[in-house]
């Protein structure tokens, strides 16, 4: 068979969908006319007889009324779901996951808090903690968890490096830079002064409990240094200078924040 | 942005009407193509359903790629099709129901003699090696063109092509028989 015939044929039979007739197909190629009439003849069996089945007409009314029974089935759904305030969609979701954590055993959760990224706990250890963010009460609460959480992905970079798996450094490195971020970015914590500049919310935030989270900022600081500090003799050569530069930044990072926080406080 | 464009993104968005718009423009033509493949009228209904429940529950996550929206919709159609002989354990039923419906009920004798072409005809299309069957189905019964046949099926235009050609010439010698 050759390519070209298989062209011409097709061709046609674009052509013959539209309306035309095989003979005037056959006139436009003479030369191949012999072989291709018995293939257009049976083609044009194929048209008229395809385009003569048909769906039921009752069964066609069937279907569209079942579908557009789904249809606003759907729309009633997603209605319903934006008349749901969001604290309360939150509230929903972390106590589908607290009756999760309950089902898969209070033992494999508190098993997941010392699970290392390429460990199967791992992903139960990051929900847990989102968990325990979404139901905090207060922003102070919140704070002092991301503190925790900071402290948690130091301890993952120290035990990542000694196994030598410099490619999860920058990632955690990353992740504990966000979870200080939110330390300050906490929006009852601070409230903005006539001057521009924050200032602690007297509302929210009592002046002890500031000092409190300076306190535990400090002291988280020093632990996780000394974690990774720790883990640099334990760690491969080639994994070293990923994690002298995570040290590095992460010192940067948790001084940027100690400086935010008096700067805030100072006021 | 062209009118099918329109009318899809409209879908998209949860426009019951333009969903409406597709699926009377495409019914027929996803029913003919399933009917095509099982040769049996009930299960044909229940395929061809499945199809456009499957699209509604969809259409939110369909992106226009510059594929048609119908190479979209018979991707569903040829992957329902081909879930349903799997589950059939690879036999395709060979027996055709005659209660299928024709488009001229004016003429019962016509009717009849019609069915009885449909009928020989299916049972010729189902001896054909899956691949050729599969090409006349979106031809014939989708009227796709080879373009969108060869979308649906991943393969390039020159495979259907002679997918296409080979299929009739072997039913034509089957027909002459």
């Amino acid at each position: 068979m050759g390519q070209k015939l298989a062209d011409i044929l097709n061709e046609c039979l674009e052509r013959m969908l539209k309306g035309e007739s095989t003979e005037a197909c056959l006139k436009a190629y003479p030369e191949e006319a012999p072989e291709l009439e018995p293939l257009l003849k049976t083609s044009l069996v194929l048209i008229q007889t395809s385009s003569a089945i048909q769906p039921a007409p009752e069964f066609k009314a069937k279907v569209h009324s079942r579908l557009q029974a789904m249809f606003y089935a759907r729309q009633e759904k997603v209605e319903r779901g934006a008349r749901i305030p969001i604290w309360r969609r939150k509230w929903a979701l972390a106590m589908t996951a607290i009756l999760g954590f309950l089902l898969i055993g209070v033992g494999t959760v508190a098993a997941s808090a010392y699970a290392l990224p390429d460990e199967p706990l791992y992903p139960v250890k990051l929900a847990e903690e989102q968990v325990r963010l979404t139901l905090a009460f207060s922003d102070m609460d919140k704070a002092k968890l991301h503190i925790q959480f900071a402290e948690r992905r130091a301890v993952e970079i120290a035990g990542m490096a000694c196994q030598g798996k410099g490619d999860k450094i920058s990632v955690l490195t990353a992740q504990l830079a966000n979870h200080l971020g939110q330390v300050y970015k906490a929006e009852k914590l601070y409230e903005i002064t006539e001057k521009g500049t924050k200032a602690p919310a007297a509302a929210s935030a009592p002046p002890e409990a500031v000092e409190d989270l300076k306190m535990m900022l400090s002291n988280s600081r020093e632990k996780s240094l000394y974690v990774l500090e720790n883990a640099l003799g334990k760690t491969p050569q080639a994994t070293k200078p990923g994690l002298q530069q995570a040290i590095e930044d992460i010192r940067k990072d948790y001084d940027e924040t100690l400086s935010k926080v008096r700067g805030g406080l100072s006021q | 942005m062209s009118i099918e464009r329109d009318v899809v993104s409209r879908a998209i968005k949860g426009d019951g009407e333009a969903f409406a718009q597709l699926y009377e423009e495409h019914f027929d033509r996803i029913y003919r193509y399933v009917y095509l493949k099982v040769g049996n009228q009930a299960e044909a209904e229940d395929l061809t359903q499945e199809v456009f429940v499957k699209a509604l529950e969809a259409i939110g996550s369909y992106k226009w790629r510059n594929s048609p929206f119908a190479s979209w919709l018979f991707r569903i159609a040829h992957n329902r099709v081909v879930d349903y002989f799997r589950k059939q354990g690879k036999v395709e039923k060979v027996v055709l129901e005659d209660d299928i419906t024709l488009v001229s009920e004016s003429n019962p004798a016509l009717t009849a003699e019609r069915q009885l072409e449909i009928e020989e005809l299916i049972n010729k299309v189902k001896k054909l090696p899956p691949a050729q069957r599969e090409v006349i189905s979106l031809r014939f019964g989708a009227e796709l063109s080879t373009a969108e046949v060869a979308k649906v099926l991943g393969k390039n235009t020159g495979t259907v092509k002679a997918l296409q050609y080979n299929a009739i010439v072997a039913l034509r010698k089957m027909l002459a028989k």
